[in-house]
């Protein structure tokens, strides 16, 4: 199975005891501790044991992958960007196209003033002679 | 177990046991067809978004040289990792939230 963005992966890296909350809190990109509580509450509610979230944390540690060494974010930013690709891929592709009318538009602003620039220069080197 | 009690029966076994998994099944396919990328779509956007990014460190440097040749040049944004530290981007960038919102 080819390794994807948009699964979901134990970050056992950043994990407790299988990583499941953890893969979950990079999943969604919710803060690792309040996962935890959920969880922590979720179990109080159903009863340790024998009751739903013991089983579902095991049943989901045995069926997901580790996270692949390819699918490390280079920043924060990085990883920010692929959590909100998977709660909205379709915002995520128009941000991406913002951000490149977003550098079109700076370097119009380089280019104009790089030939203005060069234009009065070419002035006054007509002005010298 | 008159013929009423039987029907009453007969209609909850199958909505619980038809009815609710159907619908939820149905809600999930169609999300997962709304909601889910390919895998090309997903190299690909992969590949944009850095390249967006590439082409964005690009673009300050050649802002901040020209910046600095010339002292008549402003820059429209600063450094994006600068801002991402700073300040919320909504404040920084009135191209990019004004895109985002609809």
């Amino acid at each position: 199975m080819t390794p994807r963005r948009t699964r979901f992966y134990l970050d056992k890296q950043n994990g407790k005891f299988l990583g499941v909350c953890a893969g979950i809190a990079d999943y969604t990109g919710i803060d690792v501790l309040l996962v935890r509580v959920a969880f922590v509450l979720l179990n109080f509610a159903t009863g340790f044991f024998g009751g739903f979230g013991l089983i579902a944390y095991f049943v989901v540690a045995w069926l997901a992958d580790k996270k692949p060494r390819e699918l490390d974010y280079e920043d924060r930013e990085d990883r920010k960007f692929w959590q909100k690709v998977r709660a909205r891929p379709g915002n995520s592709i128009r941000d991406v196209r913002a951000s490149f009318r977003d550098i079109d538009r700076r370097l119009a602003d380089v280019e104009t003033h790089i030939t203005s620039q060069n234009r009065r220069l070419a002035d006054e080197i007509e002005a010298l002679r | 177990m008159g013929p009423p009690e039987f029907l009453i029966a007969v209609t909850a076994i199958l909505t619980l046991f038809v009815g609710l998994p159907w619908l939820i099944f149905h809600y999930v396919t169609q999300w997962k067809k709304n909601g889910s990328l390919t895998v090309e779509d997903e190299n690909l956007l992969d590949e944009l978004h850095a390249l967006a990014r590439r082409l964005e460190d690009r673009m300050s440097t050649i802002e901040r040289i020209v910046a600095a040749d010339s002292p008549g040049f402003r820059p429209s944004v600063r450094d994006a990792r600068e801002e991402e530290f700073e300040l919320p981007r909504s404040t920084e960038r009135p191209t990019r939230t004004r895109r985002r919102e609809h």
